[in-house]
């Protein structure tokens, strides 16, 4: 296993392995021509042309007229202008190379690593840099998604129009969906993933470390073009972010920027997946086999395969209402005999996984806290991982929940509303597991911890949430109003982003080798738990009671809930400040962490902190579980010479 | 587990489920019923907040608990007991769960069963949602703007859309369903009390969406019967210009004076006549040709491709003539 990992990192085609100064002669001589920003300034502009070239040969040879036309150009050119751009950054120097037979870069490995801050702003092959970058990355497109969302929370404040026209307003809320889902949630597991779980199961790094690059360097392609799509003449996106057809295909041209922003952030999901499938699959250090990992690495590899099968449905979707715009097909255009109702059912067979997407890897996170900050086993390990496997199959099997009104066929609710109901035993396993491992263990009441308890208190009240949305009845009221506002908050901020904080701080110290600062973690953490309480709880009652979602302008009635719900949001937002300083201060200045301050047992806690270059001095031999506290003598992990234990517990 | 512990877990979920059950009851969550259709919804989901204040009773017991007595002083490094599982717990928090959802799936289906039969003889009313009003077609053949329903009696709504998906809500009738282009839908509704209550699209079709609004008025069913025989001069096909203005949401996106109407979304209507003259075309003319191919001239300052271009099918004959009159007469 270890054999692969030496032979991709230390891949050496061409010149084999030279070291540093006297880099290879040929045409790498110029900042211009080597793979950098300087070569993005002209390669990004020549994409640029050639997009529109193209567009334009053809449209010409055809005799269309006219000859130069927005939409097809903006089309083409949303593909090729990143293209350029990855091209000018070297995303694909290797494989141009290799492929054309020409001599391919030595392979110095100075592609790896971090030695200052400006090896984060390039291509770099090491999962350890890649973690930090997309962390970092996700958490600039949740600092605007947020900023969205109290620019019109201060519209909503009070009814009728006071900053914002409609436009304006559906345009953030758009894009506040789009960029916290697809841009951040979704990637910031990615990055946590990236950067633990090599170090979990033993590796030096992930299975394609050039792809991993790639993968990366798609998200500020796909998070700058829904920015950018806000500003372009005519409107932003403004169809919300479930896009439905027909509007969307109605829409002024920033709709294209965001069907094919969907593209690029699904490209770089995909990718990602793959590459943590083949890591985990392939890469395991000797003895750690499947029962032994742990459960983080088990929820991202459920997740993985949620990724890839589901992706390509989102994919499908954007394209399809892209073709009805830019090419007239009809796909979804009823009066050429398309079938509106078709959309949803493919969007939502990739948009409901990914409701599991975007929480599987979280329950991976809680998991590892909730073990080591409490200092006993995972409570019944087995079926905390196959509870996640449950999710994944049963998860393929209920995206029509979403759709109880939309006038799909009558026999199909009952069916989904079953499947949807079961969801909440695997679901419900989890919860009661990490009560049991609570149960009578060591608490520690720290960051990590509070964000974890209140991940589990939060995400309580979503499922609930979730089952009253289940049973068709109920839904039939509360569909698309603002009970799903709440409802979602409860799982995808309540769930996933609280679980986001607690990984964060709980690898802050790996990631950066320093300690955050405890008493403001903890402030932030009640902060955010009060704000978030406080702005989305009274929303069920607005929406049982008559509010809409995604209106602009409401009756009077709900004016008082309104502004108080507006108000709490602006506290919820200042709470990540705190945060922020917190981080940017603890990163620069912070004391030293030390190796494994939580005494956690798991391989990369094993490791210095930040790890060194390939993870590993020695290639660890796993020979027990990874939540083995309490079990005298138990080790998860021998490192080199060491002689094993006697025989362990699992 | 201690005795004592057991004691204040019990203690403890009672507090919850007090604390719990009084929000529940409390707030008004629910609005008003006013159909036989949210009773019924109204009954699960009561059902279903039995069931959830029994769970989250259970995990705030727990989360309390755990807080309260486990945790560790500063310093203490010790473990906790290496206790991997039971098997038995590990069973039961499977089955409970797999019971506690079959109970919700029964009863849920039953209701839809129940609130999805329209019955032998229904009264039949067409909804018309387009971008950006709503419109009801009477047994009688005409349509008006407002949904006219007799108490007590089962109306079955065939829901219709001219343009984009939208969805048909009365809050306190609790029913909804989408309105979808090229596919009729249907929904069920027995009103149970009189009053006027709102429609709303709940389904974003654009900019006007939020204004997208009517009224549902329950009449007993004797006055509902004598208004349909009575009303049919009255209907938007027919009335005056106002009227055609008002029921086909023109109100939602133009501003004039005249109708009270606010909108900004679209040209302020009161200055029609400049933009008549601007385009260089005769008052009339300009605004027949807006009203049924909007693409043509576009207001400086607004953008093409927003106002629907259904009007031209759905606006004809008298009731154009009239709106375009009533226009050119508001006009400032």
């Amino acid at each position: 296993m270890t054999d692969i990992t030496h032979h991709d990192t230390h891949d050496s085609h061409g010149a084999g392995h030279g070291h540093g100064e006297g880099a290879p002669q040929t045409v790498w001589h110029h900042a211009w021509t080597r793979p950098g920003w300087w070569r993005v300034l002209w390669t990004t502009p020549l994409f640029f042309g050639i997009g529109c070239g193209l567009v334009t040969l053809i449209r010409w040879a055809a005799h269309w007229d006219p000859i130069w036309k927005g939409q097809p150009i903006t089309t083409v050119a949303l593909v090729t202008v990143p293209v350029g751009f990855l091209v000018g950054l070297g995303g694909f120097d290797f494989w141009t190379h290799y492929a054309g037979g020409l001599p391919t870069q030595a392979e110095d490995h100075d592609s790896h690593g971090a030695k200052t801050w400006k090896d984060y702003f390039r291509i770099n092959t090491d999962h350890k840099v890649i973690g930090v970058q997309y962390v970092v990355t996700t958490i600039i497109f949740f600092l605007i998604g947020g900023f969205f969302a109290m620019l019109f929370r201060a519209e909503l404040a009070k009814p009728g129009d006071q900053y914002f026209n409609p436009q304006t307003f559906n345009v953030l809320v758009t894009n506040h969906a789009a960029l916290m889902i697809f841009l951040f949630i979704i990637p910031a597991f990615a990055g946590l993933g990236n950067f633990v779980i090599p170090l979990m199961i033993g590796a030096a790094d992930m299975a394609f470390p050039k792809l991993n690059a790639l993968s990366y360097w798609l998200l500020p392609i796909a998070g700058v073009m829904l920015i950018v799509g806000m500003c372009t003449p005519g409107g932003g996106p403004s169809a919300g972010w479930t896009c439905y057809a027909p509007l969307c295909s109605h829409q002024p041209m920033g709709q294209i920027f965001f069907n094919m922003a969907v593209q690029w952030a699904g490209a770089s999901s995909i990718m990602t997946a793959l590459n943590f499938l083949v890591t985990i699959i392939t890469m395991r250090a000797p003895g750690m086999t499947f029962w032994r990992m742990p459960l983080l690495v088990w929820a991202n590899f459920t997740t993985s395969m949620l990724v890839v099968l589901a992706t390509p449905f989102i994919a499908g979707s954007q394209f399809f209402v892209l073709f009805d715009r830019v090419m007239h097909t009809n796909y979804f255009e009823s009066s050429g005999g398309g079938y509106v109702i078709g959309y949803q059912h493919i969007f939502w067979f990739y948009s409901h996984p990914a409701v599991y997407i975007m929480l599987l890897p979280g329950f991976g996170i809680i998991s590892e806290v909730v073990s080591v900050m409490s200092r006993k086993p995972i409570f019944g390990y087995r079926l905390m991982a196959l509870s996640l496997l449950a999710i994944l199959v049963l998860g393929f099997s209920v995206w029509a929940h979403h759709m109880f009104v939309a006038g799909m066929a009558g026999w199909l609710r009952v069916p989904i509303m079953v499947t949807t109901l079961l969801i909440a035993v695997p679901t419900g396993i989890k919860i009661f597991s990490w009560l049991a491992t609570l149960w009578d263990g060591k608490i520690h009441m720290n960051t990590p911890m509070l964000w974890a308890l209140g991940f589990i208190a939060m995400f309580v009240i979503g499922g609930l949430s979730g089952i009253y949305l289940g049973s068709v009845p109920i839904d039939i009221q509360a569909n698309q109003t603002y009970y799903i506002v709440a409802h979602i908050h409860y799982v995808l901020f309540g769930g996933s982003v609280f679980t986001i904080f607690c990984g964060i701080y709980y690898w802050f110290p790996k990631m950066t080798g320093r300690m955050y600062n405890e008493r403001l973690g903890q402030l932030h953490f009640w902060l955010t738990f009060i704000g978030f309480n406080l702005t989305f709880f009274p929303m069920h009652y607005l929406g049982l009671r008559g509010m809409p979602r995604r209106v602009a302008d409401y009756v009077p009635q709900f004016a008082g809930m309104n502004e108080f719900i507006s108000i709490a949001s602006f506290g919820l937002g200042a709470s990540t400040l705190v945060f922020l300083y917190n981080m940017i201060w603890s990163w620069a200045r912070g004391p030293a962490a030390g190796d494994n301050p939580w005494r956690s047992m798991t391989l990369e806690w094993q490791v210095s902190s930040p790890p060194p270059i390939f993870n590993f001095d020695e290639v660890p031999q796993v020979v027990g579980g990874p939540y083995e506290y309490g079990v005298p003598g138990a080790r998860h992990a021998i490192f080199g010479t060491e002689t094993p234990a006697p025989v362990l517990a699992e | 587990m201690r005795r004592g512990a057991i004691l204040q877990l019990v203690l403890l979920a009672l507090i919850a489920a007090a604390i719990t059950t009084a929000v529940a009851v409390v707030i008004p969550w629910m609005p008003e019923q006013a159909s036989k259709e949210a009773q019924r919804i109204n009954f699960t989901f009561w059902f279903m907040t039995i069931i959830a204040i029994f769970v989250f009773s259970i995990v705030a017991a727990v989360l309390v608990y755990v807080v309260l007595h486990f945790r560790v002083k500063p310093g203490d490094l010790s473990d906790g007991p290496p206790i991997h599982g039971h098997t038995g717990l590990e069973i039961a928090w499977t089955i409970v769960p797999f019971v506690l959802v079959t109970a919700v799936a029964v009863v849920s289906a039953v209701v839809l069963s129940k609130n999805s039969n329209a019955g032998p003889n229904p009264v039949k009313i067409t909804v018309i949602g387009q971008q950006f009003a709503w419109t009801f077609k009477y047994p009688n053949g005409q349509t008006y703007p407002i949904l006219r329903m007799p108490e007590g009696e089962k109306v079955q709504l065939k829901i219709e859309s001219l343009d984009v998906l939208h969805s048909f809500w009365v809050p306190q009738m609790m029913q909804k369903q989408d309105a979808v282009p090229g596919l009729p839908t249907e929904l069920t509704i027995t009103p149970t009390k009189l009053g006027t209550f709102p429609v709303i699209c709940v389904e974003l079709c654009g900019l006007g969406h939020s204004t997208m609004r009517s009224e549902a008025v329950v009449m007993s069913a004797t006055d509902y019967n004598s208004w349909l025989q009575a009303k049919p001069a009255a209907a938007a096909g027919g009335g005056s210009g106002l009227a055609v203005f008002k029921a086909n949401g023109c109100a939602a996106c133009h501003t004039l004076t005249a109708a009270k109407a606010t909108g900004t979304v679209g040209p302020d209507l009161d200055k029609l006549s400049a933009d008549a003259a601007k385009a260089g075309q005769p008052l009339n003319d300009f605004i027949k040709t807006s009203i049924i191919d909007p693409e043509a001239y576009i207001a400086p300052g607004y953008q093409g491709g927003i106002m629907p271009a259904t009007f031209k099918s759905s606006i004809t004959g008298p009731a154009l003539d009239q709106l375009v009159q009533y226009l050119a007469s508001s006009t400032k």
